[in-house]
Order: structure tokens, then C-alpha cells, then sequence
């Protein structure tokens, strides 16, 4: 399908409701009035097979007097983009509720709430999301006369769980701080003996208003703070933020910057899919894997040493192109290197995937069904083990991705071992894409100035992150600056489909759920 | 079996020495410095930092570098005119809460052995994955009787990281209160030195010093891991 014919068949169906529409590039922009934007969303999804990828709000009314929802859905096989705009009245502060239709924009319809105090009309559940108890009502921080840095005083509201009733039931409270080295979240297990009947998790204990700081700020500076939004998807997070300004600035990146992106991203999956893998043994209490494991992912933090010197990839990007030239002279020390990682991994997935015990424990564990996977747009390894082929790299291809050999493995059973074996065979794609990248890339240069941005200028920029789609919008406003900055990254979506796939499954063998997709908290909270 | 036995003879052992053997840093980007005889005074780096960590020494008029807001990201390096910025290689830059000498006691009782509790109270993960490294087997901190547990009930130090968010005040003080005295509190990273990057915002402290007393801070974006190490080791005061 192309961009145009979608156009057609849009405006054909839904005269009555489209404003306007513009096409551009692979992206479709129509403007749709608020009564008729929950059957042009649902047909969207069930007609011509989008999924909702972002939904999120602006605050116009300083210049345009209203707030604007938008909807981007992407159309996966022919790699289309589609984005609704609809105007909110800020003296009534509603929109229509689309989750009743679409599951997956149930969370940031409750963002929109949190953030901007606009009602989600007919929302199933309209439970705080990103404040908790100790925020006040009426702290809106994302409207722009909202200042960065006041301090609201603390309220003390009590946070209510939803509770299962029944003989023997009960609750089991964990976190925020866990009995690990990992980040901060609270669980709640509901029970009935050993199986997990619910689970609610309380995210956002590390929302650090990521959002609302880029507000205003430098184009330079954004960077910056692109970077910081997850640890371990620093690059990933960096080429979505320079993709977009790259887009809005209308440059083309040099040959040999794309090439190296792909290097830097391909490092990035490695080491973050080594990590998880590791942690998926140590789960199962197979010590030798585990720390076999983490010697081999500690050689590929030796790579990232000898490419730039930075463990988690940060200052290496730019907007326009790299920093510096990275991989000259270097080729051959890294093909070495690379070349031992891939044998070194060869070897102990052969011991890993060839213990029963291990068996045992990861098959038919914490299985994700395709439906809800379908639903909730779950992506990355998270998805693709559960039969959605779909990434970032083969449907929107940046960087060099375009003309680079490599495949997307897929799995269709969703339990751990599936996801397992989607990583594992990620991280030999991962390892030959690097070499790919280092004996065909060309020479020349590096970067490309950017020059001045026009100011209201809007791009996505999408990125398959180690979890997996990563969605960066980005506004610029006057003198360089951002207007707004909205980041989704896949934990985002993935986070719904763990709680859905512990479901089942005993207290003990949620920790290996959780490892199995390995969802960033920094990353979902922002 | 003969597989897993033939590893094990492979890799005996990868630990490195450190730090009782210097390590290799010449790879590593480290601690920014300005040189003052390069330095115009033009100010583009004090403009340019993204953290603000730059700022003109009230005496000299020469701009200085503040570690704990420093988020090394090499900028200052790149836009330096007169090439006065520049990266140096020395990681270990942890150092201690000034008058805080009295507790030499209490280090020599942590001396044996030390428990840890990790608290994320805000960061990007990044300086999480950092500690995590800690007990990979190259760093391998169980060799100096440190040990991560699970409850801070347990612990004799928090490593605490993150800027110290809103959502995290109270679990962060809690953890604070549930851990036995004597007891050290280390910062890792610039957000939990200074808040970093994310200063000033609704949702954060400007880093976790103003909700509880920190002993050892450590700059870094993330610290390395052995940068981690030495400040621990820093702390309990054990060479």
C-alpha cells in the first residue's frame, strides 16, 4: 500500500470526520474532529491492520487556543505511518476515550490525565498513573504555565490496588526497593495458594519529568538528556532523538555516520541481550552459564572500550552524524574480538540449551498469548516470542539497516524459553551485522552540520531499542530549541503484557519472567 | 559435563587484579580537566555544558570543573577553542564527606566484611547496571568479604544512586531507617551527587544529600565499575 492510497481510502470513508490531510514522505498526518475519532482509530486497527505505536498530548494554547491529542499508528508491512490530530477545548478539558476499542491506549490516555489534567471520557479504569499518593491534585506538569521547577507540597492519599476477594486469597507486596540490584517498582501479587492470580505493578517511582525539562531546552542539550532516558539504551534512545531532528532539519546523514550507528546499536543489543541472558540462568540458580555468560558480555564492554572509551555508548552520537571517527584503524583488533564473542557464545549456548534442568524451568514459563501480545503492542524480543514478526529495522529502516543482510528470528510459543531463543539468536544477528558493518563500510566523512531548524516543526523517530520500538516525537520551537519532547520507549507497551503473562505461574518464577523481558523502569517512568 | 569442565579449565580465572594491580586506563575516558595556561576565559564551555557543571573560579577567573555535576560528556572537550578542556584518563575519583574522620572506628569494624543494600532512587539504570558489574567475574567484589544483600536490615552501607525522585523520597528514607547503625551511606553518580542532568525539575531532589548524610560521593555518568569499587573501598577505608 501506498502513502496515497491510504489517503484516498481514508478520506473516502470517513469524509464526514477529516478536517484535513497531508501527506508526507511515508507519514500521513489528518486532522479529525474529537466525535468521530474513536471509529476512524478502531477501523484503522481492525480494517487496515495499524497498531497504535504513541498517543499523546500538546499544550497549544498559547498560540492555537486549544490542547492536541495525537495518535500515530504504523502500518508495519508497508512501513506507512499514520497520525491523527484532534483538538481539545481547554475550558472543557475532555476527549474521547479510545481504549473501550484499542487496549493498548489505555496508559497514556491515564498519562494524558496525569499530566495534563484532560479527562479521558469513558476510560474503563481511571486510576492515577504517573502521581502517587503524595502528589496533589491539580498538578498539571506538562501544561506549559506549569513551572519546571515548583515543588508541589506533598499530599498523603492512600494508593488502592485492585483487589481479588475469595477464600485464601491473599496479597503479596514487593518493592519498591527489591531484594536485587535493579531499579525501583512495586508489585502486587494477588493469590491463591502458589499461582498468581493478578498482578498490578505501581511504576513510576523514577519519573524524573524527563518530558517537561526538555521543554525550552537547547537542541544540544536535548541530546543530552536523550541519552540519560534509560542506561542501557542510551544509543538506541539517541538515534531516535537525532533521527528526528535530522528529519525535521532535512539532512542526510554521511554514509559512513549510518554504517557506524549500526555498529553502536548492534553493541548495544549484544551487551543488553547478554545481560539479560545471564540474568535468566542466574534466575534458575545454573551458576556456571550465568557467569559464563557475563564473562563474555564483559568482553563486549571491552569492545565498547576500545570504540569510544564509554562502557554505555553515551557522547558517541550527534545530531548530523558521530563524533569523532570511531572504527578507523581499528577493524581488525574488533573483528578479532567480535569473532572469539561469537565462538565463546556458540559454546555456551550449546551447554545452556542442552541442560534439562534449565529446560525445565524456562519452557512453558510465563507464556505472553499472541492475542494480548497483539493488543497491548508488545514489541522487541518481548513480542516476537510471542509470533509478532515485526521490527523496527526491516518495517521503518534507518541508519544503514536498509542495505545490511540480516533476519528478525520469531518465535511463536511466548513462554521464557522463546523469548530466550529470540535473544540468543538476536545476539549472533547482532554479532554479524557488526562485522558486516566494519568490512563494507565506506570511507568519507562523519557528520553534517545541521544549520538552523525552522521553529513548529514536527518528526518521529523510530528505533528498534535491545527491548524493542522506540518512539521519539519531537516539536522545535524558536532559537534551537525543543517545544515538546515525547518520548515512548518499548518498555512502555511491554510492562501490561508482563503482568498479563505471570498470570498463572508460582511467586518463585516470576523473577525469570521478569529477566525474560527485562523492561526498563527509567525507560517506562521518564 | 566435559563441556562444563573444559570451560572451567579454559578460564580459571578472569579476574583482574585490581586494585591491588593498576589497571589499564588508557582506553578509558575519565575526568575532564581544564589547563589554565590554554584557557582564554572565553566562557563557551561554561555555556555549553549541558549539566552546568562549569562555572568561573571566583579567585583566578579561570572556569573550573564540579565533579558531582559533571555528567562526562566529553562537550566541553570538543568545543574548547584553545584545547584547554580535555579528557584525562583518571577514573577514581571518589572522595569523602569532609569532617566526617570520627567514624574511623566504625570503618575498622566494616574492615572484615561489609554488607551492602543498593537503592535506585532515581537514575537511568545506568549506574545500576555499574554496581551489577561489581559481581561479574572480572570484578568480582566478594573477594574482599563485600557483599550485596537483599534487605537493607542487613546492611551495613547503602549504595544509593539516582537523583532522589519525589516517588522515591519516602521508600529511600525508609531503607535509610531500616538499616542498623553503625552505617555509611555512599552516592554513585552524578544524579546522586548533584542531581546531574535531571536538577531542578518537580519530580527530583538535587541529588540524595539533602535526604539523607552521604559518607563517600562518587562522580561519573555512570562511574566505571572499578570507580564504584574504589569508593567503596574508600568508605571502609581498606587498601
Amino acid at each position: 500500500m501506498r502513502i496515497q492510497d491510504l489517503q484516498g481510502k481514508m478520506e473516502e470513508q470517513f469524509r464526514n470526520h477529516i478536517i484535513g490531510s497531508s501527506p508526507l514522505r511515508n507519514e500521513l498526518y489528518l486532522e479529525v474532529d474529537s466525535s468521530g475519532i474513536k471509529e476512524i482509530c478502531s477501523s484503522l486497527e481492525s480494517e487496515f491492520g495499524c497498531s497504535l505505536i504513541s498517543l499523546f498530548a500538546m499544550d497549544e494554547r498559547e498560540n492555537k487556543g486549544h490542547f492536541t491529542i495525537y495518535y500515530a499508528f504504523a502500518e508495519r508491512s508497508a512501513g506507512l505511518l499514520i497520525v491523527l490530530t484532534v483538538t481539545v477545548d481547554p475550558s472543557q478539558g475532555i476527549f474521547p476515550s479510545i481504549s473501550t476499542k484499542i487496549p493498548a491506549a489505555a496508559l497514556y490516555e491515564r498519562e494524558i490525565q496525569d499530566l495534563f489534567g484532560l479527562h479521558p471520557l469513558g476510560h474503563p479504569g481511571g486510576k492515577r498513573l504517573v502521581f502517587h499518593g503524595n502528589w496533589p491534585e491539580n498538578c498539571r506538569p506538562l501544561r506549559r504555565d506549569f513551572p519546571l521547577s515548583s515543588r508541589p507540597a506533598f499530599a498523603d492519599e492512600k494508593m488502592e490496588f485492585s483487589t481479588i476477594n475469595g477464600e485464601g486469597v491473599f496479597e503479596i507486596p514487593v518493592g519498591p526497593v527489591h531484594a536485587g540490584i535493579i531499579e525501583p517498582g512495586h508489585f502486587r501479587f494477588s493469590l491463591a495458594g502458589e499461582p498468581i492470580l493478578n498482578l498490578e505493578a505501581q511504576l513510576y517511582f523514577v519519573h524524573r519529568g524527563i518530558e517537561k525539562l526538555s521543554e525550552g531546552k537547547s537542541i544540544e542539550k536535548g541530546f543530552y538528556i536523550s541519552e540519560r532516558i534509560s542506561g542501557d539504551e542510551t544509543f538506541t534512545n539517541s538515534l531516535a532523538y537525532c533521527q528526528s531532528i535530522e528529519k525535521i532539519a532535512g539532512i542526510k546523514v554521511p554514509d559512513r555516520a549510518e554504517y557506524t550507528r549500526v555498529l553502536f546499536a548492534e553493541l548495544e543489543r549484544l551487551t543488553s541481550h547478554l545481560g539479560d541472558l545471564a540474568g535468566v540462568c542466574l534466575d534458575v540458580a545454573y551458576g556456571f552459564a550465568a557467569y559464563q555468560i557475563r564473562m563474555i558480555r564483559g568482553w563486549s564492554y571491552r569492545v565498547a572500550d576500545e570504540l569510544c572509551g564509554m562502557r554505555f555508548l553515551r557522547s558517541v552520537n550527534k545530531p548530523g552524524g558521530i563524533r569523532r571517527d570511531f572504527v578507523a584503524g581499528k577493524e581488525e583488533s574488533l573483528i578479532a574480538l567480535l569473532k572469539e564473542i561469537k565462538k565463546e557464545l556458540e559454546d555456551t549456548v550449546d551447554i545452556v540449551m542442552h541442560n534439562s534442568q534449565f529446560i525445565d524451568r524456562v519452557e512453558n514459563t510465563g507464556i505472553l498469548s499472541n492475542r494480548i501480545a497483539v493488543d497491548l503492542n508488545a514489541s522487541g524480543p518481548g513480542g516476537r516470542a510471542s509470533g509478532i514478526p515485526y521490527d523496527v529495522r526491516k518495517s521503518f529502516p534507518y541508519a544503514a539497516y536498509g542495505s545490511l543482510d540480516f533476519q528478525v528470528p520469531v518465535q511463536n510459543d511466548g513462554d521464557v524459553s522463546s523469548r530466550v531463543k529470540v535473544k540468543v539468536a538476536e545476539c549472533f544477528q547482532s554479532i554479524s551485522l557488526m562485522i558486516q558493518v566494519i568490512e563494507t563500510m565506506p570511507t568519507g566523512e562523519i557528520k553534517t552540520e545541521l544549520g538552523m531548524l525552522a521553529p513548529y516543526q514536527f518528526a518521529f523517530g523510530l528505533t528498534e531499542s535491545p527491548r524493542g520500538e522506540n518512539v521519539h516525537f519531537i516539536m522545535t520551537g524558536e532559537n534551537q530549541t525543543l517545544l515538546r519532547y515525547k518520548v515512548r520507549t518499548p518498555s512502555f507497551c511491554n510492562w501490561p503484557a508482563l503482568c498479563h503473562a505471570v498470570k498463572g505461574n508460582i511467586v518463585p518464577d516470576f523473577p525469570l519472567i521478569n529477566k525474560s523481558f527485562n523492561l526498563s523502569y527509567a525507560g517506562n517512568d521518564l | 559435563m566435559f563441556k562444563v569442565l573444559k570451560k572451567i579449565f579454559q578460564y580459571p580465572r578472569v579476574t583482574q587484579g585490581y586494585p591491588k594491580n593498576p589497571i589499564d586506563s588508557s582506553l578509558f575516558i575519565g575526568k575532564p580537566v581544564i589547563v589554565e595556561t590554554n584557557c582564554t576565559k572565553c566562557g563557551v564551555c561554561i555555556d555549553r555544558c549541558p549539566s552546568a557543571a562549569i562555572s568561573y573560579d571566583s579567585d583566578s577567573g579561570i572556569p573550573v570543573i564540579n565533579l558531582n555535576d559533571c555528567i562526562f560528556c566529553t562537550l566541553c572537550e570538543e568545543v574548547c577553542p584553545t584545547g584547554a578542556a580535555t579528557m584525562t584518563t583518571e577514573f577514581e575519583l571518589a572522595y569523602e564527606e569532609l569532617g566526617k574522620r570520627v567514624e574511623k572506628k566504625i570503618k575498622k569494624i566494616f574492615g572484615r566484611s561489609l554488607h551492602i543494600r543498593e537503592v535506585d532512587a532515581g537514575s537511568c539504570n545506568g549506574c545500576d547496571y555499574e554496581i551489577n558489574a561489581l559481581n561479574n567475574p572480572f570484578n568480582d567484589i566478594e573477594r574482599f568479604g563485600i557483599h550485596f544483600v537483599a534487605s537493607p536490615r542487613h546492611a551495613d552501607m547503602l549504595l544509593v544512586t539516582g537523583t532522589g525522585t519525589r516517588n522515591m523520597e519516602l521508600a529511600l528514607l525508609k531503607t535509610y531507617e531500616a538499616t542498623p547503625d553503625p552505617k555509611l551511606v555512599v552516592a554513585v553518580g552524578a544524579c546522586a551527587c548533584s542531581g546531574g542532568i535531571f536538577r531542578d525539575t518537580y519530580a527530583t531532589r538535587d541529588g540524595i544529600g539533602s535526604l539523607v548524610p552521604v559518607d563517600v560521593w562518587i562522580p561519573g555518568c555512570p562511574p566505571r565499575p572499578q570507580a564504584i569499587l574504589h569508593g567503596i573501598l574508600k568508605a571502609i577505608e581498606k587498601k
